[in-house]
């Protein structure tokens, strides 16, 4: 017997996320804990129903292995496991999760992550010391994509003012949603003129260093007609991660115009969960937009527009929240910043709410069907994750 | 004959204006200028510069040998010229030796080597490489002096050369000053200057008095002379007592980019043969602790003109770039007291990778033919075949395609913007790599702009010196 993949065979019934921003006062374990209530009480599920969990981290003071979600929850025992995989390490873990319940081996599973960045100290991401080579080049987070930018200038004739309208449309919707880091609108002139953190990438086409936890409890649908959201459950239509080399700069025919592991995880997404027109088809995307290029190379990656052409389709207002595609009404990374365990379940979680009518004061029309995507590391690993609601 | 085979020669790419250092320190102006090593030069990365200068054309495997010659190794345990042999992908069963603790051991260098090639019949030639970085002490008259640079030379036994060595000639003294104790100067030390004075007019008029004795060579047939100095004055007083012609001793260097140390007398022998004299008999000496002296012969002044060809360093100081400021030469010595960024780095690594690492080899698929970057990968970029590869020399020069200018180094701001460059090199295989010597990198640095690979110190991980190839704008090296 061969089986392909979990399409509606895993049920979201609880999710939740902390206060995303500099929690200084906060450690891990008590940013788990305001996620995880939160989800536990969504789901009408307590800590005891819990069979097994994941949970993502990628910094090292917030952890090896799943110590850091037993020494917050103290599950008695029961299976938990770390995920590690950049950028995508939350999505992983839920992903994780996913094939736990759907196997049949757990009932209901816990899907987390975390990450304390202010913790780790520095400005940008501080860890390229704990990876990589002794003298290869490391490029920092925002150099790596920035070369993308390089590029994308050169063939297609962008401009920091198209990176720019990313920041403003995405701290335009940020404003609104409650747990977001940064909610102030800001203006094209000011994104524009920031200082320079890796050319042409300046301070506010990066997304901030935040910390934050999110939680998802899922079951399968059968098991989730008992529980708080019976009615309004969210199913999992597909899952999908594609890694790549970590070190793209030494790949002879690559363009840096395009992301090839958001290409090959959108095919695998898209096959399993029978998307055929994504423009059409889905109605809000929260879209990994670690810096603003990589939000429009992603948007093209996941044919939401031609190649080349995600600028104009931006200022065309095709992107906004009320736009053809919505992607990130939330704010995204750029309004939340990236505790990166945490994003790939921060933005399940938030497809989840815009799927159940819930997401208040940010709600996209009629939205049916989402997509979460991750891309992490030098464009290695890539998560995408589609989302729709029960018959 | 035993002689000179080919030369070779490097100066960074900054000059510092004494003016600079007069008025930092309220200082009487000496004029002129010095060439100042960029923060990421020491002699390790001067010496395998002036090596491949050398080498241009020149099968490494060929040679079997480097002699070392500094004052300023990068280690006192642990040689230099092991590391530089390897770097410019000579053999391994080759001799590697230091000379050093000696401002003459440039020289001594090159008669050791004549030695070696005359005792050993497997051993018929070896390069000669001399670099240092001196530093001074702040705010004395040394700052003055002081500078940093390489020279090379191949020293072969051929039956025609275009130099031939025809005598050397040494002495040995004992003297205290200057001197630098180890492990506990930062600074060179000295006691009475006036005396040193005399004791280098005294020692380099004794070599090249035997030396022209012994040979029968009258001072006024001498066509080029090349001895080190650290002062016109004293260098002129030795000219006059030899009686050398006008315009033989070379002496326009200590001017130009200042006191070379042990690399000087090789510099200057190779700025004076630029212009060979036909059939000149050319004196070479250097001095620290005794001094030594040679009397060669050109044999050949078209193959002496030949050498000539092609050497980026040749005339290179009338492109060199004058610092606008003092504090940029302070920093480059590590003056100053700053945080700087260390990455974690493995000896087991940088050994086991030295064929990626210090001798930019990479791979060619068998299967499609693609070359890539950097060896140990197993697996083909473009056909995905596994362990299909075969070793390939990758060219140390390219073309960046894309490139961004990077202002956060390892979560903070240290030496900011760093330019990286993803590279596609001559011939195949692309790289990352930092670019360094780049003025006003958000004008110059471009798509499409013609880069050269030069080998550089990244950083101190592990407590030792960690060094790999970064890229600079074209200096026009073959």
């Amino acid at each position: 017997m061969t089986r392909n993949g979990i399409k509606d065979q895993v049920a979201i019934i609880g999710a939740d996320m902390c206060k995303y921003g500099e929690r200084f006062d906060k450690n891990q374990y008590e940013l788990l804990v305001e996620a995880t209530e939160g989800a536990f009480k969504d789901a009408g599920v307590t800590r005891d129903d819990i069979d097994a969990a994941w949970l993502g981290v990628f910094y090292y003071f917030t952890g090896l292995a799943g110590c850091t979600l037993e020494d917050a929850l103290r599950l008695d025992g029961k299976p938990i496991t770390r995920t590690e995989n950049y950028c995508a390490s939350g999505m992983d873990a839920f992903r994780n999760a996913c094939f736990g319940v759907a196997s049949g081996a757990y009932d209901v599973a816990l899907a987390c992550g975390v990450e304390k960045l202010m913790d780790e100290g520095g400005s940008g991401l501080p860890g390229f010391r704990i990876f990589g080579h002794p003298v290869f080049p490391m490029p920092s987070a925002p150099a790596m994509f920035s070369m993308a930018a390089t590029r994308c200038f050169s063939e297609f004739g962008w401009t920091k003012e198209d990176l720019a309208r990313v920041a403003v449309k995405n701290h335009d919707n940020g404003q609104y949603h409650p747990k977001a880091h940064f909610r102030r609108p800001i203006t094209s002139d000011q994104a524009m003129k920031a200082p320079m953190i890796a050319d042409p990438l300046g301070r506010f086409d990066c997304c901030a260093m935040s910390d934050g936890a999110a939680a998802l409890i899922i079951t399968r649908p059968e098991l989730a007609e008992s529980y708080a959201h019976a009615d309004d459950y969210i199913l999992v239509k597909s899952n999908a991660i594609s890694v790549y080399t970590m070190a793209p700069w030494y790949w002879p025919s690559y363009d840096f115009t395009q992301f090839p592991a958001t290409i090959k995880a959108r095919e695998m997404a898209y096959k399993e969960a029978e998307i055929t027109s994504p423009r059409k088809e889905i109605d809000l995307a929260e879209v990994h937009d670690c810096f603003t290029i990589t939000e429009l190379l992603n948007c093209q990656d996941l044919q939401f527009c031609d190649r080349g052409k995600a600028p104009e389709e931006l200022k065309n207002g095709t992107f906004n929240w009320d736009g053809e595609t919505a992607v990130n009404p939330s704010g995204g990374l750029k309004s939340f910043g990236h505790p990166i365990g945490s994003t790939g379940c921060r933005m399940i979680t938030e497809v989840t709410k815009q799927l159940q009518g819930r997401a208040e004061g940010r709600q996209v029309p009629d939205a049916k069907i989402g997509l979460a995507h991750n891309l992490g590391g030098a464009f290695a690993v890539c998560s995408v994750t589609i989302l729709g609601q029960r018959d | 004959m035993i002689g000179i085979k080919a030369y070779g020669a490097y100066l960074p790419k900054f000059l510092l204006p004494r003016e600079l250092i007069g008025k930092a320190w309220d200082f009487p102006i000496v004029p002129g200028n010095k060439a100042i090593a960029n923060i990421d030069e020491d002699t390790i990365t001067m010496g395998v510069e002036a090596g491949l200068d050398c080498l241009n054309g020149i099968d490494p495997k060929s040679i079997d040998g480097v002699f070392f010659a500094s004052t300023t190794p990068v280690y006192t345990e642990k040689d230099s010229a092991s590391l530089i042999a390897t770097v410019l992908d000579l053999r391994d069963n080759i001799i590697t030796v230091d000379f050093t603790d000696s401002l003459k051991a440039g020289t001594t260098a090159i008669a050791r080597a004549v030695d070696t090639i005359k005792a050993n019949k497997d051993v018929n030639s070896l390069l000669i490489i001399a670099a240092d970085t001196r530093i001074p002490e702040p705010s004395t008259m040394w700052e003055y002096g002081y500078a940093d640079g390489a020279a090379a030379l191949l020293i072969a036994e051929e039956e025609t050369l275009p130099i031939s060595i025809e005598d050397y000639y040494s002495i040995s003294a004992n003297v205290t000053g200057p001197w630098k104790r180890s492990g506990t100067d930062k600074f060179i030390r000295t006691f009475e200057p006036k005396m040193d004075a005399q004791f280098y007019v005294t020692s380099l008029t004794t070599v090249i008095s035997e030396i022209l004795k012994r040979n029968n060579v009258e001072p006024g047939t001498v066509g080029h002379a090349a001895y080190n100095y650290s002062n016109p004055r004293l260098h002129a007083r030795v000219s006059k007592l030899m009686k050398f012609p006008q315009g033989v001793a070379q002496n326009g260097m200590f001017f130009q980019i200042g006191d070379l140390g042990t690399a000087m007398p090789l510099m200057l022998l190779i700025s004076a043969i630029k212009r060979p004299k036909p059939d000149a008999k050319i004196i070479l000496a250097g001095f620290g602790d005794g001094a030594d002296a040679f009397l060669m012969q050109i044999q050949d002044k078209k193959l002496v003109r030949e050498l000539s060809k092609n050497h980026v360093a040749l005339g290179y100081q009338k492109k060199m770039t004058p610092l606008s400021n003092y504090n940029v030469f302070i920093d480059n010595k590590k003056l100053l007291e700053k945080d700087r960024y260390t990455r974690k780095s493995s000896s087991v690594i940088m050994w086991r990778e030295t064929d990626s690492i210090y001798q930019m080899y990479g791979n060619k698929c068998k299967k499609c033919g693609a070359i890539q970057y950097p060896c140990m990968i197993t697996s083909c970029f473009e056909c995905k075949a596994i362990e299909q590869f075969e070793k390939v020399k990758l060219q140390l020069k390219g073309t960046i395609f894309t490139y961004t200018l990077d202002h956060l180094i390892g979560g903070s701001y240290y030496e900011t913007p760093i330019p990286r460059c993803v590279i596609d090199l001559d011939g195949g295989g692309r790289v990352l790599l930092d670019m360094t010597e780049i003025e006003k990198p958000e004008e110059n640095v471009k798509i499409g702009m013609r880069v050269e690979l030069t080998f550089r110190k990244m950083h101190e991980g592990a407590e030792f010196h960690n060094y790999y190839w970064k890229c600079r704008p074209e200096r026009g090296r073959n």
